[in-house]
């Protein structure tokens, strides 16, 4: 509702209006999660500059895995731990494969930190902007086809006319 | 439509004030306008920063020789297969700015400007600098800024507009990509 402007940072204490904050930030972090573990498979079928580059993304997932993972014990959450093993949306075979993973698993990152961005705390959702615009940054090096609307869904936009 | 609980606020406090002082200010009860909400303001800032866009976007296609695939051939002949992949590529883009335009000012349902008489010109983009390159470089950087500018006013704005504007921000960020910076190397 009305934008909090009391300028708590993001690692403030857990008050209980910060329930939606910690569902949200759960959110994000499941798919950074599964983002984390997808990256392995991505890296797994390519070799030089695209393992390279798959190595990274794989470690500002990991980063972004923490980084929420302290913003929710710091709100008095408890982090969910990560799955032993996720099911892929597809599956890997070749490099170019491995490329799509990739492009699909930014996309739902991207959209995972929709709920984020439209908390109240403005450090959130700063930080959730963030997040999404390195995830479409990512996808789009992968050769991911653009979007208009990154992390939207379809049914949010309003028919202009 | 969320901008409007907002003005209604503004509305019902000026209404309230008038109340009380009724007694002593005469004609003066209706007082000014109400200034529009941040919100109001942070959403017509993002339309401005849109429309601005899509004129140096158009400017970038005539500059580098029309639309793409030789629609009508009123390209520069010299430059017609070296330009091809930037024209479509800006004139891909250029898209997206639109849907972005189109969605923006459906959330806007005050008329534009309420609170000032003045209207608004139009948008004038920096003038187009001189070969594709450095074409190409100025809208990725112009792309930087904006995507900046529409984060920073994230706070001001209700929950779904800031959905919006984050992910209008992120589709900026990745036409820098696009535009031809930081590829991956296949």
């Amino acid at each position: 509702m009305s934008v909090n402007r009391t300028g708590r940072g993001l690692a403030s204490a857990g008050r209980p209006r910060s329930r939606p904050d910690i569902a949200a930030l759960e959110a994000a972090l499941a798919a950074e999660q599964a983002a984390s573990y997808g990256y392995g498979i991505v890296g797994s079928h390519l070799t030089g500059a695209p393992f390279a580059a798959a190595a990274a993304d794989c470690v500002a997932h990991e980063r972004a895995r923490d980084s929420l993972t302290g913003l929710i014990a710091a709100r008095g959450g408890r982090p969910r731990p990560a799955a032993a093993v996720y099911q892929m949306p597809i599956k890997v075979s070749t490099p170019e494969r491995a490329r799509s993973l990739a492009i699909l698993l930014e996309r739902q990152v991207t959209a995972a930190y929709l709920g984020l961005v439209a908390v109240s705390d403005p450090a959130l959702r700063t930080f959730a902007a963030d997040h999404m615009r390195a995830a479409a940054v990512r996808a789009a090096r992968w050769g991911g086809r653009p979007q208009a609307f990154p992390g939207l869904p379809r049914s949010s936009l309003r028919r202009s006319g | 439509m969320r901008a409007e609980p907002t003005r209604r606020l503004v509305l019902a406090a000026a209404g309230a004030g008038s109340l009380t002082l009724a007694g002593c200010k005469g004609m003066a009860v209706l007082g000014p306008r109400p200034k529009p909400g941040v919100d109001v303001v942070s959403l017509e800032h993002a339309i401005a920063a849109e429309e601005t866009m899509i004129a140096r976007y158009q400017s970038a296609l005539t500059a580098l020789g029309g639309p793409p695939a030789g629609g009508g051939g009123a390209g520069k002949t010299g430059e017609t297969n070296a330009g091809a992949p930037a024209r479509a590529t800006v004139a891909r883009v250029l898209a997206e700015h639109r849907e972005h335009l189109a969605q923006l000012r459906a959330r806007l349902v005050l008329p534009p400007r309420l609170a000032t008489a003045s209207p608004r010109p139009g948008p004038t983009p920096p003038p187009t600098p001189a070969g594709r390159h450095r074409i190409l470089a100025e809208l990725a950087a112009a792309e930087a800024v904006a995507s900046d500018r529409l984060v920073g006013k994230l706070p001001d704005v209700p929950p779904a507009l800031a959905q919006l504007m984050a992910s209008i921000a992120a589709s900026e960020a990745a036409h820098v990509v696009l535009l031809g910076y930081g590829r991956l190397a296949p």
